[in-house]
């Protein structure tokens, strides 16, 4: 097991490197240029030249990528192009967790309703509680979040008047419910259903049958038995997802005013800011490999019979 | 860049366009005029600010929340950008300033004169002028900026556009000089700048914050100074968080009257500005197309607290690449001008928000031509050039045609784009096809001139026609995208960039626009109309222009 994770853990290098390399070649030759943005639709070329050469965008991609692997072992991840007096750990680092947090939020909503509903409705299969909760789930998954976020905000900021509107206060603060409540709904649908496939599976197999036939009471037939051994793909979904925590989200952090990593990130790719596009590919990048090996280390634990 | 959305930062959806469009400093012509005939200026102004009606007694203090997106720099030498811009002028200051009146006012120069060869300015500085620590400000501090404005190090992407001016400063940029030569300290309180030629507009640029003063000492302490900034605003930074809030305080000491406010919140994280309004979370709000109807409608109580605001300095239109078959043929230009009928898509599409365009230049700006005819909507004179021309009138023989619009993402085009190829096609015969890019690729693509045929906008960066015709139609300019090329319009561009008297320089600019107009390198289509904001019925005194002045000092709550 500790070879394992060793071995796995020694191939993460190569693999940042890999991704960090691709985002650099594909800065490089791509169409736009951070310098000519910030200069905007006036343009003097020479000014642009001048502060390329400053920024050493003019040398050879390659001399420019060592330079950056240089740096960023020593966690120095460079300067923004667009925020000019900020660094990119700056930017990032308390962004990713303010997005990491209303991830995490959201992510709770989704657990906490969604798989206890899918045992539910998997043990229920078939009568009108099954598909009435699973239509209501599906029906709340295909509403995208142009409507949602506006709905909560009209209908719980303005007309209850019972929650602010805008801002971020951490993961105690109450501004945090409509938000994680707009990135959980669609979720709770996702493990309803995952939750409710996998649990009916579980339960046509005979080992579930020999616990009944030996005499177990219900109660840890279904916890013990069922949920656990059901719980695998469920797992699987939960844990690859938490990686995408630290990506937040665009649209949703937009409409609640919420200091997250999302609205730089695309703000970040729209001015070609390449310094934080790099850092964040590397900081997603690193979060899969966690979240990957956290993964395939928790399977063990739930079922003994997987080793490596 | 789409222009009409500059101005106020008010939609989180706008950020992005916003962030990438260029700041402006405006001011009308005739203010500028009068303000270098007396150059006294400054006391006319203080009387100006004594005879508004501030009701001393209810008005002191409060707190002014308004939305915007992340500054990306409160450097003033370093700001190219509008958001950034929008708060250096409220936390900075320079030796001139503008208005409420738009006119160019003293700020930290108490007055000035200017040499009879218009080349060199003497600014006399209030003595008394202070940065927010306390420290009195010198031309010596003046120098210093200018000079670090355009140090090679310092990295502005716009010196050269704001102080290129100045005798020296592109020696200085290049990193051939050391000191700027056109700047000399008289005395403590006297600077004298000379530029390379006579030019009008020079005031009116040093209002943008590439000009202002900053401490040498405050900037010395390291590459974060702006996070404690040292400046001679009529506010000073109290709390700034990156990307969630920032707070102004009032400056009591501020040399051109303290603001009545006593603190501004700008909420930086965006959110549904609409709704932040209605919750009573702003103060102030834009208006976006969708929620004009409701707010136009007289019973909404949110209707009383709808204003107009003056509409920008801006031009958009169709750029045709001149060197592009079939737009090499003048004759197909103007065909395309005149099969459009502006007026009618101006009222029926865009509610009469825009104004249909007759010229380059807009409505108001320094050498606007009024009498212009313009294209009028003329179907039949439209097919009859096209026959003219050497293409013919048989469209299906046309080479290939495409218009580049930035932004879009593959959604629809805007409606009225959609209604002006509807009428090439029926008018004309002609197809044309649309691809939409990212602005950082039609950026590139714009500079490289690679585009055939183009949408987009010009925003005046200050108030002279120079900043639209010399720089948008010489033949020989960097931002000349559609390679326009005609030698007796580039004489007279060059001979109205040393024409001393006003009146003669823009009569040269009117027959420059007329002959660029006939020429037809461009499809003028709208200049930006009045817009709309929802501003509290207790903020008096706020400053509706679009433009980047100091504004908040003026406001008072009732």
């Amino acid at each position: 097991m500790a070879g394992y994770i060793l071995r796995r853990l020694a191939w993460t290098p190569i693999l940042l490197l890999t991704v960090t390399l691709i985002t650099f070649l594909l800065g490089s030759y791509g169409p736009g240029d951070p310098v000519e943005l910030l200069q905007g639709q006036y343009s003097n070329p020479e000014v642009v030249q001048r502060i390329r050469e400053q920024r050493g965008l003019d040398r050879n991609i390659f001399v420019q990528y060592v330079h950056y692997v240089q740096s960023a072992v020593t966690g120095d991840l460079g300067e923004s192009f667009k925020y000019r007096d900020r660094t990119v750990k700056e930017l990032i680092s308390k962004r990713i967790w303010v997005s990491a947090q209303l991830g995490m939020a959201a992510s709770l909503i989704s657990i906490l309703i969604g798989i206890p509903l899918g045992v539910y409705v998997a043990l229920k299969q078939g009568t009108w509680v099954d598909i009435t909760i699973v239509s209501i789930t599906l029906f709340f998954m295909s509403l995208p979040v142009f409507i949602t976020a506006p709905f909560l905000l009209i209908f719980f900021g303005l007309w209850l008047g019972i929650l602010p509107i805008q801002g971020w206060g951490g993961f105690f603060d109450t501004r945090i419910i409509m938000p994680a409540l707009v990135l959980g709904i669609p979720g709770i649908a996702m493990l309803t259903r995952l939750t409710r496939a996998s649990t009916l599976d579980v339960l046509s197999q005979d080992y579930v049958r020999t616990a009944r036939a030996k005499g177990l009471g219900e109660f840890v037939v279904r916890s013990r038995h069922i949920l656990r051994n059901a719980l695998i793909p469920i797992f699987t979904v939960i844990g690859l997802s938490l990686a995408t925590l630290v990506e937040g989200s665009f649209i949703t952090e937009g409409y609640f005013g919420i200091p997250g990593i999302g609205s730089l990130a695309i703000e970040a790719f729209f001015s070609r800011d390449y310094p934080i596009i790099t850092a964040l590919v590397l900081i997603i990048a690193s979060a899969f490999v966690i979240a990957n090996l956290i993964v395939d280390i928790g399977y063990h634990f739930l079922d003994p019979r997987i080793r490596y | 860049m789409h222009i009409t959305k500059k101005g106020l930062h008010l939609s989180f959806f706008l950020t992005l366009v916003l962030g990438l469009t260029f700041a402006l400093t405006s001011c009308n012509s005739s203010s500028i005029e009068t303000t270098i005939a007396t150059p006294t200026a400054e006391s006319s102004s203080d009387a100006k600010e004594e005879s508004q009606p501030i009701n001393k007694t209810t008005s002191e203090g409060g707190v002014f929340k308004l939305i915007s997106s992340d500054p990306p720099t409160l450097d003033p030498h370093l700001a190219s950008d509008a958001t950034s811009a929008t708060m250096i002028v409220e936390i900075f200051g320079g030796l001139v300033t503008i208005n409420p009146d738009l006119e160019v006012v003293g700020d930290i120069a108490k007055n000035w004169e200017i040499s009879l060869d218009r080349l060199t300015y003497t600014f006399f500085l209030r003595e008394h002028a202070v940065f927010h620590n306390g420290k009195p400000v010198t031309a010596h501090d003046f120098k210093w900026s200018l000079e670090r404005a355009c140090d090679t190090l310092t990295e502005s992407l716009v010196a050269e556009q704001y102080l290129g001016d100045i005798v020296g400063v592109k020696a200085k940029l290049r990193g051939k000089a050391r000191d700027i030569k056109g700047v000399r300290v008289i005395d403590d309180h006297t600077l004298q700048i000379t530029i390379d030629q006579p030019k009008t507009y020079f005031l009116a640029k040093l209002t943008y914050p590439t000009a202002f003063v900053v401490d040498k000492n405050n900037v010395e302490e390291g590459k974060r100074w702006t996070r404690n900034p040292n400046g001679t605003g009529p506010f000073k930074l109290k709390e700034y968080t990156p990307g969630e809030l920032m707070v102004l305080g009032s400056n009591p000491e501020y040399h051109l009257g303290a603001p009545h406010i006593s603190e501004v919140r700008y909420l930086l994280s965006g959110g549904t500005s609409m709704l932040m309004y209605e919750n009573d979370e702003l103060d102030i709000a834009g208006v976006g197309l969708a929620d004009m109807d409701r707010l136009l409608d007289p019973s909404n109580p949110l209707n009383k607290e709808l204003h107009k605001a003056p509409p920008s300095f801006s031009t958009t239109y169709i750029g045709l690449n001149n060197n592009d078959p079939p737009f090499d043929d003048p004759k197909v230009r103007q065909a395309l001008n005149f099969a459009i009928n502006r007026q009618e898509i101006a009222s029926l599409v865009l509610a009469d928000l825009v104004h249909p365009a007759k010229g380059i230049l807009p409505p108001g700006f320094p050498a606007y031509n009024s009498s212009l005819p313009g294209y009028e909507y003329n179907p039949e004179k439209a097919r009859q050039l096209l026959k003219e021309s050497t293409y013919g009138d048989d469209t299906n023989k046309y080479p290939p045609i495409m218009l580049t619009k930035a932004g879009g993402f593959g959604a629809a085009v805007s409606l009225d784009l959609e209604v002006i190829l509807e009428s090439w096609r029926q008018e004309l015969g002609l197809e044309i096809s649309i691809q939409q890019t990212e602005f950082a690729s039609y950026l590139q693509d714009l500079h490289k001139r690679r585009f055939q045929m183009f949408d987009i906008g010009w925003i005046a960066d200050y108030p002279d026609p120079e900043n639209f015709l010399d720089l948008l139609f010489h033949s020989t300019s960097d931002n000349n995208h559609t390679n326009y090329n005609n030698p007796i319009v580039d004489d007279l561009l060059v001979q109205a960039r040393t024409e001393t008297e006003t009146e003669k320089r823009y009569q040269l600019y009117q027959e420059a626009e007329r002959l660029i107009l006939y020429d037809s390198p461009w499809i003028p289509l709208w200049h930006s109309g009045e817009q709309y904001i929802l501003l509290k019925p207790w903020v008096k005194n706020y400053n509706m222009s679009q433009l980047i002045v100091p504004k908040l000092r003026f406001i008072y709550f009732d």
